[in-house]
């Protein structure tokens, strides 16, 4: 963010030259580069334990890649229903919200702000054991896990979508009106395709966020990336290739993910532009 | 009213020249303000005229060219750059108020903190001042509790606060609404009568045309017309000139 | 339909107590251990070039995309290759929630200095004011303001990450609600005293931070 670090020091930057790449490189290199670098050097000779970095065996994971791509799928998979479905609730619920239900809405508030502000660990525990003894009914762990998941993100989704539904300009709903467009067409056509698009960069970050929290699945053995990776790491005592491995992974499924969010802001502002 | 000297004028950009990647914004642009005059800068918008000016007080970098204020010389040593802005004041189209504090605070922070100034002095500055530009009662206000006039009033008293050489104004009107425009005219037309040096960057032509002691014309990065008054706005010969001023008078 | 017994949370009070205990510990080690790292990130971003500023970025971008659960477990394997002693868990907790805290403060205060308005330090440095006074008497306190929200949001989510520290085995509140729960077959009672307790810091937290946003956008101008 360059925007509050104007230069104040000469006014005058040197006349442009040719860059070549021998100098970009020696451009890259200031005095807190250096220093990374020593410290980095410094403390990683004196610090890693080469002898046991060398007893490392990263042919584990190739042979249990099917296993651990298996549980990567699931983990996505886990993740992508209690999205949709939290999705779908979460904007219903915020729908409902704008409209002239009377009490009822201190119902659905006391849904959302319940479920956003308690930890995902606590409702999936709350879920799994708890909610048996108050309904008689007693969930699988998947099933328990997706209830949990959907529980919350509909609860955040619904905060996120009543922001963008608040934030669509007060102009669309005057041209509603003006109009004497029916209400569902209203909601449909004019105000959610508007309050969507403004909701992606929110929706990107929760992404994340829940493909992070289905990882907690793996304490109730659902079978998705975190749970078979503790199965292997105990299987195999080789917990420092998994788990590096397994941490990989999740890093790169949520760059993905951060770059189709990315992808679908830029895609989205060319359609819908609002006038 | 020539009041061109026979020393060194207080401002002067030599050859000045600003790119913004392909785009020229100013292109060898040479400007002198002597001390005591008026000059108003006009032109269409992307002309370079608000670039020329922010390149005065180094809020600019400036890729090739001078300026030279009171003496002191950018680019150069890096102290310059400080040392013109203790000595140019600038106003802003968009006032710039710090929100999170007082009008008595925006006033007398710099003084304290840059020229040394006690509190007590600084406030008895920042008084005088913004009684000058009829807020004195608002003093202990906040900014967002005035009008935009008011807070414009507010911001050329903080600058006059560091008892400037000079003051440079950005478009200083054109962020007001119409019934404001007149209150902030005012206190720029009391200041210009009391002999302050200014670059104004305006589009009120009007007043342009009755307190500068020379307009200027930019477009394209570069000066065009460099005229007192009743040349500027007479029979002109450029033709870009006219029709600008065809369709703003 | 079973009896909600609320006999079998006032019998677990003291062990939950302790469990309240090392998470409070938690929440606020990992809030100070992260502001540093934060600053760091933050400043070597935008000040650093090249390669400072490269590792920063990842750094922030790598931590806010690893699960805490895997965090934590990664360090208290793997930290005894970079120095020979495996932690116990609370610093393995510890370490993984300062890191994640870190990389999300890294990103508030990059927000906080960057939602300052160009044109504040544009007029503090025309007034003449040092780069100092700028930053302190300008730029900092609006940033602050500005972050109010999100600071808050960050020690949300840090309170909820404790309860994933349960997994590595500290005795914080989730922890001592899974072992007493077991013990006593109580979940409910317990996981909704243990979810109302979360419920009763995080709610005030949240809305707090909805009135400084409200208050924020108005002041917008």
């Amino acid at each position: 963010m360059g925007s509050t670090f104007a230069e104040t020091e000469t006014a005058v930057a040197p006349p442009r030259k040719k860059t070549s790449a021998l100098q970009r490189l020696k451009q890259s290199f200031d005095i807190g580069s250096v220093l990374l670098i020593a410290v980095i050097a410094i403390g990683g000779y004196n610090l890693i334990q080469w002898s046991r970095v060398s007893t490392l065996d990263f042919g584990i994971i190739v042979d249990y890649g099917p296993a651990l791509a298996k549980a990567a799928g699931m983990t996505l998979s886990v993740t992508a229903v209690a999205l949709t479905f939290g999705l779908l609730i979460g904007v219903g619920l915020a729908v409902f919200l704008e409209l002239p239900i009377g009490p009822f809405r201190y119902l659905i508030i006391a849904h959302i702000e319940i479920w956003r502000n308690t930890p995902l660990i606590v409702q999936l525990f709350w879920v799994h054991f708890g909610m048996p003894a108050l309904t008689g009914i007693s969930t699988t762990a998947i099933q328990s896990g997706v209830i949990a998941l959907t529980l919350q993100s509909s609860a955040y989704l619904a905060d996120i979508a009543s922001g963008g539904i608040r934030a669509v300009p007060q102009g669309q709903w005057d041209a509603i009106k003006a109009l004497a467009l029916p209400g569902r067409t209203g909601w449909l056509q004019v105000i959610l395709p508007q309050a969507l698009k403004i909701m992606i960069p929110p929706l990107g970050n929760l992404a994340v966020s829940f493909l992070n929290g289905s990882a907690l699945l793996g304490l109730l053995s659902v079978g998705e990336l975190m749970t078979v990776a503790t199965r292997i790491s105990n299987f195999t005592s080789k917990p420092v290739e998994v788990m590096s491995t397994v941490a990989l992974l999740y890093l790169v499924i949520n760059l993905f993910i951060s770059y189709l969010t990315n992808l679908l802001e830029r895609f989205a502002g060319h359609r819908y532009d609002a006038v | 009213m020539d009041s061109r000297q026979n020393h060194a004028p207080l401002i002067q950009c030599v050859n000045i020249t600003k790119r913004f990647g392909t785009f020229a914004a100013l292109t060898n642009v040479s400007l002198s303000v002597f001390k005591g005059e008026v000059v108003c800068i006009v032109g269409p918008s992307g002309s370079g005229k608000s670039t020329l000016l922010r390149a005065v007080n180094g809020l600019q970098t400036i890729d090739q060219g001078t300026v030279t204020f009171d003496g002191i010389t950018i680019p150069g040593p890096s102290r310059n750059v400080r040392l013109i802005r203790l000595e140019a004041g600038m106003v802003f189209q968009s006032f710039n108020l710090f929100p999170h504090m007082t009008i008595r605070k925006n006033v007398t922070l710099a003084p304290m903190r840059a020229r040394g100034l006690s509190q007590a002095e600084a406030n008895e500055r920042a008084e005088r001042l913004l009684k000058r530009v009829g807020i004195g009662d608002q003093i202990d206000k906040y900014p967002d509790q005035l009008s935009g006039g008011q807070q414009q009033r507010v911001a050329i008293a903080r600058a006059l606060a560091m008892e400037p050489k000079a003051m440079l104004f950005d478009e200083p009107t054109s962020a007001l609404d119409p019934e404001m425009v007149k209150e902030v005219l005012e206190v720029i037309r009391e200041l210009a009568r009391t002999g302050m040096t200014m670059m104004v960057v305006t589009h009120e032509m009007g007043f342009a045309r009755e307190l500068s002691s020379r307009m200027v014309f930019m477009t394209d990065g570069a000066i065009v017309v460099d005229a007192p008054p009743r040349e500027f706005f007479g029979p002109s010969t450029d033709a870009r000139l006219r029709t600008f001023l065809s369709k703003v008078l | 339909m079973m009896q909600f017994e609320f006999s079998a949370i006032t019998r677990s009070l003291p062990e939950l107590w302790i469990g309240v205990q090392y998470t409070l510990a938690l929440v606020f080690i990992s809030l100070a251990g992260g502001i540093v790292l934060g600053l760091l990130a933050c400043m070597g971003r935008l000040l650093g070039r090249g390669l400072l500023a490269w590792t920063c970025v990842t750094y922030i971008v790598t931590f806010r995309a690893i699960p805490e659960m895997v965090l934590m477990f990664w360090i208290y394997y793997c930290a005894p290759l970079l120095g020979g002693v495996r932690p116990s868990s609370i610093i393995a907790a510890l370490a993984a929630m300062s890191l994640t805290a870190g990389a999300l403060l890294a990103e508030v205060f990059r927000g906080g200095i960057g939602g300052v308005p160009r044109g504040q330090a544009e007029a503090a440095r025309s007034l003449g004011l040092s780069e100092f006074w700028v930053w302190r008497s300008v730029i900092l306190p609006q940033a602050f303001r500005i972050m109010i929200p999100a600071l808050l949001g960050v020690t949300a989510l840090m309170v909820k990450a404790s309860g994933i520290a349960s997994t590595v085995g500290v005795t914080e509140l989730v922890y001592q609600a899974s072992v007493t729960a077991g013990q006593s077959y109580r979940y409910l009672e317990l996981f909704t005293a243990v979810g109302l307790f979360y419920f009763g810091i995080l709610f005030p937290m949240s809305m707090v931070a909805k009135f400084y946003e409200r208050k924020l956008a108005l002041r917008a101008r």
